[in-house]
């Protein structure tokens, strides 16, 4: 069988799609922009990022998502009143999780599901600089990459005796920091020159194999963010 | 056509790096600069590519020219039209996450257009047969897999002149092979080929000259019959290694002389899988000679280094209990029996002295004693060094120096020589010695078959154990 590229390979969304639906939900869900007024819209962004990770079929990481969720929304509304100092911080700690929890996932999925390539296509078309866009691209890069050599570097610590709740207990979080940034910036020095050589660079036209358009489920989004929006000033100013 | 005239740089305040270079490759030329390490032939190969003087900043005097044009001249966006480079650390080069898209990086930073790059792309994974690695993160393949990535991202590029940085560094002999596949499509297609290396039997084949460096400068050059006829004792003592492309599997054994006699480290029923596959690999029954220096060997992807981490206990999920003198240990005790010196050792290196990292290595801190044993590596003098600063065999002498102050009686050794010349290969292999001396067992995952038949008292076959 002969091998042929197929270019038409991608995620649920669109690059743009994913990044204006992560400021929406900043914006309602952490920000919590608009409260009793925006409710059904609150409700839809919370459980859409669940619906992503479905749709990349991540069944364990959404069912895990949706456990976490649940779990700290009900514990956080049970501990509302009367409660001693331990409680309440208890409490605080869910309430963030509830407000945090989608837009990390939202975040984590876009990273995963980005390729770097398309990402820059993405943005320029939205007439952002590379300036710009090149360093944040090299995010998708990096994550993986500092997961790696964390797991690496954990493995070295509890060979030597150096875990939780054992000898050097204390200083464990600077070892571990060392060694992990060190790697890190040798990695990106030579991640950088690498890049180069093969042409990347500021202000210059690029192309991209990758086909980038609007699909239904993008203009889906984008029509559940702007009516976010719109509703939203119109409870502000109109009513 | 590349042309160094009276070229010499240097990093910022150090010595001289390249003195007084005069060079002429011509198209179509495939030129091996060797040399020790540190002889300067990755920084000769970095004025080629551009990244001196345009990305690591230095004094550079001379000219450099490539086709005609002054590399010091242009940009480095200019130069990657006509210089591909790939490089030393498979970890490092690629800019994408997924293969596909790597291998269309350049060309789309060139701006050719999306069904050009389609065809470029589709005529080379079928060309190197890489269709099985296409569309997969690059965080899921093997060393070897990378690095066949990396050829193939400058292979779909339309570049007249390919920089190989120490490309074998990481690789094992079914690396080899493919990146001499490699090697041999880019010579039909007449491209120029420049390689920095000091592993130089799988190029003998292909190379139509030589140029020896030593300390920044060109040594002397040689015409590729002249290199050939080199001999291995010649090779070496110009810091060359001289092995030829082996097999390990095909080592003879060399089994200690009265290892029959010694007590044994008995594994039993050991096996490890990735979550629901077939294990990688099963071991009803091994038997490891204590005191010796064991090397373990076996094909690519069999495992070994897996073998390694299960050995001393850092894979939660494997439940075996060796049997070491009657007494059986799980994967907690290993991890306060067994040490491991790993093959990036800057991932083990965590304090801000050299002494300090040996120190806490010790079950009680005893300054004089982790003294003792910087010296017994020549390692006395950096003592108050942070480790990180040192070179990367200092640094893993470091690591050997950790391992000796934690008193565990087995230490295990993950490609303790890959990337290295013949005379820090040779140190290491003076260490591993010394720790056996010191009654210490010794355990290596290797394809260094020059280390193998320098050092290792003791071969375990390690495909019949393994899946594939």
């Amino acid at each position: 069988m002969e091998y042929r590229l197929d270019r038409n390979v991608h995620s649920l969304l669109d690059p743009r799609t994913k990044l204006l639906l992560l400021l929406t939900s900043s914006i309602f869900v952490v920000g919590n922009a608009g409260e009793k007024q925006m409710y059904v819209f609150y409700w839809i962004l919370v459980f859409l990022p669940v619906v992503l990770l479905f749709a990349e079929k991540e069944w364990k990481a959404g069912l895990i998502a949706i456990v976490i969720y649940i779990g700290s929304y009900y514990a956080q509304m049970a501990l509302q009143h009367d409660l001693t100092a331990v409680e309440s911080a208890l409490a605080l700690m869910l309430y963030i999780i509830t407000k945090i929890l989608p837009t990390v996932i939202l975040a984590r999925y876009i990273v995963k599901t980005t390729k770097v390539s398309e990402f820059l296509t993405a943005m320029n078309r939205l007439r952002f600089s590379d300036k710009f866009t090149i360093p944040i691209s090299v995010i998708f890069r990096f994550f993986p990459t500092v997961v790696e050599e964390s797991r690496a570097i954990n493995d070295a610590m509890r060979m030597r005796g150096i875990e939780m709740g054992a000898k050097k207990a204390s200083e464990a979080v600077e070892y571990r920091m060392i060694p992990l940034i060190a790697s890190c910036s040798i990695i990106g020095e030579e991640l950088s020159a690498a890049a180069m050589t093969r042409g990347l660079d500021v202000g210059k036209n690029r192309s991209c194999i990758w086909i980038i358009k609007f699909r239904i489920p993008d203009y889906l989004v984008i029509t559940l963010c702007f009516a976010c929006f719109v509703w939203w000033i119109i409870g502000r100013f109109f009513v | 056509m590349i042309c160094f005239d009276n070229v010499s740089f240097k990093y910022s305040k150090e010595q001289e790096c390249l003195k007084n270079i005069n060079l002429t490759v011509n198209d179509g030329d495939v030129i091996l600069v060797c040399g020790p390490s540190g002889c300067g032939k990755s920084t000769l190969v970095r004025c080629v590519n551009g990244l001196i003087p345009h990305f690591y900043q230095g004094e550079l005097t001379g000219k450099v020219t490539v086709n005609g044009t002054d590399i010091s001249q242009t940009t480095l966006r200019k130069i990657s039209r006509h210089v591909g480079t790939v490089f030393q650390n498979p970890r490092s080069q690629f800019f994408n996450v997924d293969t596909t898209s790597e291998l269309a990086f350049g060309c789309e930073n060139f701006g050719l257009s999306p069904d050009d790059i389609e065809q470029r792309i589709n005529k080379t994974v079928n060309r190197h047969d890489l269709e099985s690695l296409m569309g997969r993160s690059i965080f899921k393949l093997s060393g070897g897999e990378k690095q066949k990535i990396a050829c193939a991202s400058i292979a779909v590029e339309p570049v007249d002149v390919i920089i190989l940085d120490e490309p074998s560094a990481n690789l094992d002999y079914k690396g080899i092979c493919e990146l001499q596949k490699m090697l041999k499509a880019w010579i039909e297609e007449r491209k120029t080929i420049l390689i920095a290396e000091h592993r130089i039997s799988y190029l003998l084949p292909f190379i139509t000259g030589s140029v020896l460096m030593n300390s920044g400068e060109i040594v002397k050059e040689y015409s590729a019959e002249e290199f050939r006829s080199l001999s291995e004792e010649e090779l070496h003592n110009l810091g060359l290694r001289a092995e030829m492309v082996q097999d390990p599997a095909e080592i003879n054994d060399c089994t200690g002389e009265d290892s029959d006699k010694k007590d044994k480290l008995i594994l039993t029923d050991m096996k490890y899988s990735y979550q629901k596959e077939p294990p990688v690999f099963d071991i009803p029954k091994m038997e490891i000679p204590e005191g010796e220096i064991v090397g373990i060997v076996g094909a690519n992807g069999a495992g070994k280094s897996t073998f390694l981490r299960c050995l001393c206990g850092m894979e939660r999920k494997c439940k075996a209990d060796p049997k070491v003198k009657y007494e059986s240990w799980n994967n907690k005790a290993r991890r306060r029996k067994i040490y491991m010196v790993m093959q990036d050792v800057n991932h083990q290196l965590f304090t801000d002295s050299v002494l300090e990292e040996v120190m806490i290595s010790q079950e009680s801190e005893n300054k004089e004693e982790a003294l003792k044993i910087l010296e017994s590596l020549d390692l006395k003098e950096f003592a108050g060094k942070h480790p990180l600063a040192l070179s990367g065999g200092q640094k893993q002498r470091v690591a050997v120096a950790s391992a000796i102050a934690s008193g565990r009686d087995i230490i295990l050794f993950d490609e303790p020589t890959s990337g290295l010349d013949y005379y820090h290969m040779n140190q290491v292999a003076d260490i591993l010695k010394e720790l056996k001396q010191m009654g210490k067992t010794v355990i290596i995952v290797t394809h260094d078959v020059e280390l193998i038949k320098n050092a290792c008292t003791y071969i375990i076959r390690f495909d019949e154990y393994s899946r594939s």
